[in-house]
């Protein structure tokens, strides 16, 4: 996957100034060199010497070429993103894994993040990549990105910089931060303080394998499937009383209270699992409502990054699109303050996400 | 408090450089600048010694400190800059001022004390780039005073260690990033590049203005004799003689810078640079003139009178008593010529035609009474002097007009030393007022004999020597009419005062060759030259060259670099060069026709089959196997009998079986991979068939019987049990039903 500037420009969301290069802060690097290039001329005028013009044009070109040497270098310049996680979680670090045919400085812009070079350093070009850190502000699913390229090579005299969109290897699931949940109906032992001792669920039938949670019996370790997956897995028991719940995310429209209400169901969420409850996740992703069950975090996150307002006919929230102040309109049928609603038994229309 | 902000902020250290790289190079670049200017005498030794230490110290230093810079080293520093400041302008005090290049003395003592207090306070990046810059400036100064190609090897290691700099500046900056040789390499044409190309398009920096005007005595001391001619035969110091067969060479090989010019002798001229010009416009420099003709020799009066200038640089050169007053004479054009000498010289002033001023390192010169100006001192390597002349060029159109009037007693008076012969020289006469038979004025008679001299003789210097009391120019217009400068010019002087027009020689170099990059003219030995100059009325003396009548143009870098890569590359031995490079291409066709040549029968077959898909239409997929290839092209090609197929199963046996195909199998595969078409298959193939029809052997030919004759002669060899092994599991069987082959021995 080549970010190059040849690729057809994505209508659906255009970047502006994308492929360009344009230098960075020109004034004072190309002011200067005009000021030495006109000094040095007029100490060739006034003392006739041959050999100063003959210095100065070497000069000259050499301040040429270290200003716009670094749009050539970029022009040339190819980036691919080698490695990128499944999962991330907005507004912490994630690091994918970008390789460059030269040295240059990345600036995340679409998600953010902070500077770093990459590209052959030391005569050396890494095999896999050097990492670039998004710090995405809001969740989402991402399949490119957007990134500053600049360089200023060969000279570090003038800064240039372009614009490139990078597909991204697979898609990056950008979950929502952990948020406060929504008050939960008490459960029967939660009045005789035995609710942080409870163990979980290791009697009833087996209903299939989970990722290992905190607190789960080393007996109920499934080693077959741990082998398999890399990944610590325990047997999940499907007791008699595995009443599922049913929790409806509703997002708003506007993408800053939709964070704010899909914080607060994967706080709910998480509150869930650690009760040991069986979670059924209805919300609404772009090809329409989807209702089915969520049993760990990362699958909560995923459905979380996916899901969009009720009525939005596109992707996931834009992050650096920055959306206008809307007051939230949510159903009256939802608690109006998250959007959030917990309740209990089968719901209609479940589908498999 | 804004301001003391922002002093602060423009004061505040930068972050810790670690490049070493780029401390060396910075080094390097204000070391070379140093050394530049010592080399150029912009510095003393003991200067140039102290501050290179100084500098290395210093830059050492503050590697060293570099994270946690001295706290008082920074005042104490600025202090010293102050100080060298004071002092600079003290140097200046009471001196004349006109520009930079009267204060490069001081000025480059300033610069280096400054990168030395700098050298001492560069922990930073910034500081680092500052350095470089401040070379720059070195390098400027001791650059303005270089007229020699050495100063190409400073400039070589300026350059060097400004780029490595650079380039260390950059990986510093990208954290770690460098380039790499192909990078690097392109760099450096680049830079080439654009320099060559600002250079060509940059016209030549000629001075201009007010300025001061450089002058060296370089220690010449003062000669004996007022005005008389020194320095000709290797000492500055050395008396002028005539030349002589047996004499010495001088310096430069030319004989005539003397009293006497004998036009039987040639001098082995040869190509060591005697002197540099810096000058506005190419001229024939004029060393000397010379009246008298004796048949043989020029010579210059006994008894001339020599005019002494007191008054100090400039020397105004006055209109010579000898010459008679120039009518209504028009403004000359000012020329600028400044003369750097590199060998011993004869203590001639040289200078373009109408020398007006003349700044020169002594108290007087001398002005003989043929114009020529004459130094008191001796003219030794290094020595220095510059001519302002105004030129006057008049236009042909002028001179048509001019002359053609007798001359008036007074003139004829004047003149009469540049009308005078030795003899009648009848025959000379006679042939030229036949070639000026119809012309009216001077100028058409000179036309008419430089054309009649360029038609007729021949230049040469290898002439043959006089005969004992022969006359020059008898011998050259009506012998062999061969020889060089001194006898052509020799003709036309003596043929025009044979005619009644005024006519001297003169001797001097012409302009030499331009050096674009120390924009000077190279005047080497083989540069000596000698012409003709006829009097105009209202023009005075002009300089006719009947030897080379091409009229010099003015140069531009550019130009000149273009002449002379073009130059090069017409002397380069075509021929050869043609044979090696024709042996060089033949060598690597070969080479490459090995590198590609298949390794193995089956691999030649099988990229022939591909070849022969691809021009179906059909290449072959990454990943396809041959024998799933050759099921698609027998798909494309529609043939039945899998003709192709059969003929993959060959390669595939040779290929990975144990099985080296028989030769017959391999004439006949060789013969199919060649002449089999997709497209075209049915009518190759019915062809093939009348060939091979009774090929169907003990194994081929089972199953379906509309098996076209060729690949069922291939399979039947191919097949068949006795020489074929069982193929392995994963070998294509052919299926049975399609005519082809098959291993479970159902044909």
């Amino acid at each position: 996957v080549s970010g190059s500037p040849r690729r057809r420009p994505d209508r659906r969301r255009p970047t502006r100034s994308r492929g360009i290069v344009r230098p960075v802060r020109a004034l004072v690097p190309i002011g200067s060199a005009v000021l030495v290039v006109l000094g040095w001329g007029v100490v060739a005028h006034n003392s006739g010497a041959g050999w100063v013009q003959t210095l100065g044009d070497v000069v000259a070109g050499t301040l040429l070429l270290g200003l716009i040497g670094p749009a050539v270098v970029l022009t040339r310049t190819r980036l691919r993103v080698t490695a990128v996680p499944t999962d991330a979680t907005a507004r912490l670090p994630s690091d994918i894994a970008v390789v460059s045919s030269s040295r240059v400085r990345v600036t995340p812009v679409h998600p953010p993040g902070p500077d770093r070079f990459v590209g052959p350093a030391g005569g050396a070009r890494p095999a896999a990549g050097d990492p670039v850190t998004l710090l995405p502000d809001r969740r989402g699913v991402l399949t490119w990105i957007t990134v500053d390229v600049a360089s200023a090579a060969p000279f570090g005299l003038l800064w240039w910089k372009r614009r490139l969109r990078l597909e991204l290897p697979s898609e990056l699931h950008v979950g929502p931060k952990l948020g406060p949940p929504v008050v939960l109906p008490r459960q029967e032992d939660d009045r005789t303080g035995d609710s942080l001792h409870r163990s979980p669920r290791d009697i009833g039938e087996p209903r299939g394998v989970r990722p290992y949670r905190p607190g789960d019996s080393r007996r109920g370790v499934h080693w077959p499937a741990t082998a398999h997956s890399g990944e610590l897995m325990v047997r999940e028991m499907e007791g008699p009383t595995a009443e599922p719940v049913v929790v409806v995310v509703t997002l708003p429209v506007d993408d800053d209270a939709a964070e704010v209400v899909a914080e607060r169901a994967f706080g709910t969420l998480v509150a869930l699992f650690d009760r040991g409850t069986a979670v059924i996740l209805t919300t609404t992703e772009v090809a329409g409502p989807c209702t089915g069950a969520v049993s760990d975090r990362r699958s909560a996150g995923r459905r979380l990054a996916r899901a969009v307002a009720a009525g939005r006919d596109s992707g996931p929230p834009d992050p650096p699109r920055r959306t206008r102040s809307r007051e939230v309109a949510a159903p009256a049928a939802f608690e109006p303050a998250d959007g959030v609603l917990v309740t209990t038994g089968e719901r209609p229309g479940m589908r498999t996400p | 408090v804004s301001l003391l902000d922002t002093i602060k902020r423009a004061n505040r250290p930068g972050p810790p450089e670690h490049s070493t790289g780029l401390r060396i190079a910075c080094a390097g670049a204000v070391v070379t600048g140093i050394v530049a200017c010592r080399a150029e005498g912009e510095l003393s030794w003991s200067v140039a010694a102290i501050s290179t230490v100084l500098v290395t110290v210093g830059m050492y230093v503050s590697f060293r400190t570099r994270s946690r810079p001295i706290g008082w080293f920074k005042p104490l520093l600025a202090l010293a800059a102050v100080a060298a400041f004071v002092w600079f302008f003290r140097q200046l005090t009471g001196q004349e001022l006109y520009d930079v290049s009267t204060v490069e003395d001081p000025l480059a003592l300033l610069f280096v004390w400054i990168q030395v207090a700098h050298a001492f306070d560069v922990p930073a990046r910034r500081d680092l780039a500052f350095s470089l810059a401040g070379s720059a400036s070195l390098m400027a100064v001791a650059a303005a005073q270089a007229v020699s190609l050495g100063f190409g090897l400073y400039a070589l290691a300026w350059i060097a260690f400004g780029l490595w700099g650079l380039v260390c500046m950059w990986g510093s900056a990208s954290e770690g990033g460098r380039i790499r040789a192909r990078g690097l390499v392109a760099t450096v044409v680049s830079v080439s590049v654009l320099g060559a190309a600002v250079l060509t398009v940059l016209p030549a920096p000629h001075v201009a203005g007010r300025i001061d005007f450089p002058a060296n005595a370089a220690g010449g001391v003062g000669l004996p004799g007022a005005g008389g001619l020194t320095g000709d035969a290797g000492k500055a110091s050395e008396p002028a003689k005539a030349g002589s067969p047996a004499g010495a060479t001088r310096v430069g090989g030319f004989l005539g810078f003397a009293t006497h010019l004998d036009t039987a002798l040639r001098g082995s001229l040869g190509n060591t640079v005697v002197m540099r010009v810096r000058a506005q416009r190419p001229s024939y420099w004029i060393g000397e003139t010379f009246n008298i003709w004796d048949g043989q020799s020029w010579k210059v009066p006994v008894k001339t009178k020599t005019t002494v200038l007191y008054s100090g640089s400039p020397f105004p050169i006055p209109t010579n008593v000898d010459t008679p007053v120039v009518n209504d004479p028009p403004a000359g054009q000012s020329d600028l010529q400044t003369f750097y000498m590199a060998q011993s010289s004869p203590n001639l002033i040289f200078h373009a035609d109408d020398a007006a001023d003349v700044w020169f390192p002594a108290r007087n010169i001398y002005l003989s009474g043929n114009d020529t100006i004459v130094s008191p001192i001796a003219l030794g390597p290094g020595a220095i002097y510059t001519v302002r002349s105004d030129t006057v060029t008049p236009s042909p159109v002028e001179l048509r007009a001019d002359g053609g009037s007798p001359l008036s007693p007074s003139e004829t008076n004047a003149l009469a030393s540049d009308l005078k012969l030795p003899h009648p020289y009848p025959r000379v006469k006679a042939l030229a007022e036949k070639i000026t038979a119809g012309k009216t004025t001077t100028y058409a008679k000179i036309e008419a004999l430089i054309a009649w001299i360029g038609s007729h003789t021949h230049y040469s210097t290898d002439i043959p020597p006089l005969p004992p009391g022969a006359d020059t120019v008898d011998e050259f217009l009506f012998g062999n009419r061969t020889g060089f400068c001194e006898q052509i010019s020799t003709a036309m002087a003596v043929m025009l005062r044979s005619i009644g027009v005024p006519a001297r020689e003169a001797v001097g170099y012409v302009p030499g060759s331009y050096n674009p990059l120390t924009d000077l003219y190279e005047v080497q030995g083989k540069d000596a030259h000698a012409w003709v100059q006829v009097w105009f009325d209202h023009y005075g003396w002009q300089s006719f060259d009947p030897t080379a009548v091409v009229p010099l143009a003015n140069p531009s870098p550019g130009a000149t670099l273009i002449h002379d890569i073009a130059g090069a590359l017409r002397r380069l031995p075509l021929i050869p060069l043609a044979v090696v490079l024709g042996l060089a291409a033949l060598t690597a066709l070969v080479l490459t026709w090995r590198r590609r040549r298949p390794a193995t029968w089956a691999i030649a077959v099988s990229r022939r089959m591909e070849r022969a898909g691809a021009r179906a239409g059909r290449r072959r997929r990454p990943g396809e196997t041959i024998s799933e290839y050759a099921s698609a092209l027998d798909d494309v090609s529609g043939d039945a009998s899998g003709t192709w197929k059969a003929l993959a199963w060959v390669i595939e046996e040779s290929a990975y079986g144990d099985h080296e195909a028989s030769a017959e199998d391999r004439r006949r595969a060789d013969h199919l991979s060649r002449t089999l078409r997709p497209g075209r298959h049915r009518r190759r193939t019915g062809t093939g068939g009348r060939g091979g029809g009774g090929g169907g052997g003990a194994g081929g030919g089972g199953g379906g019987g509309s098996v076209a004759a060729p690949s069922s002669a291939l399979v039947g060899a191919a097949v068949s049990p006795a020489a074929v092994p069982v193929p392995r599991r994963d070998s294509p069987a052919a299926p049975a039903d399609d005519g082809s082959p098959s291993t479970d021995g159902d044909g």
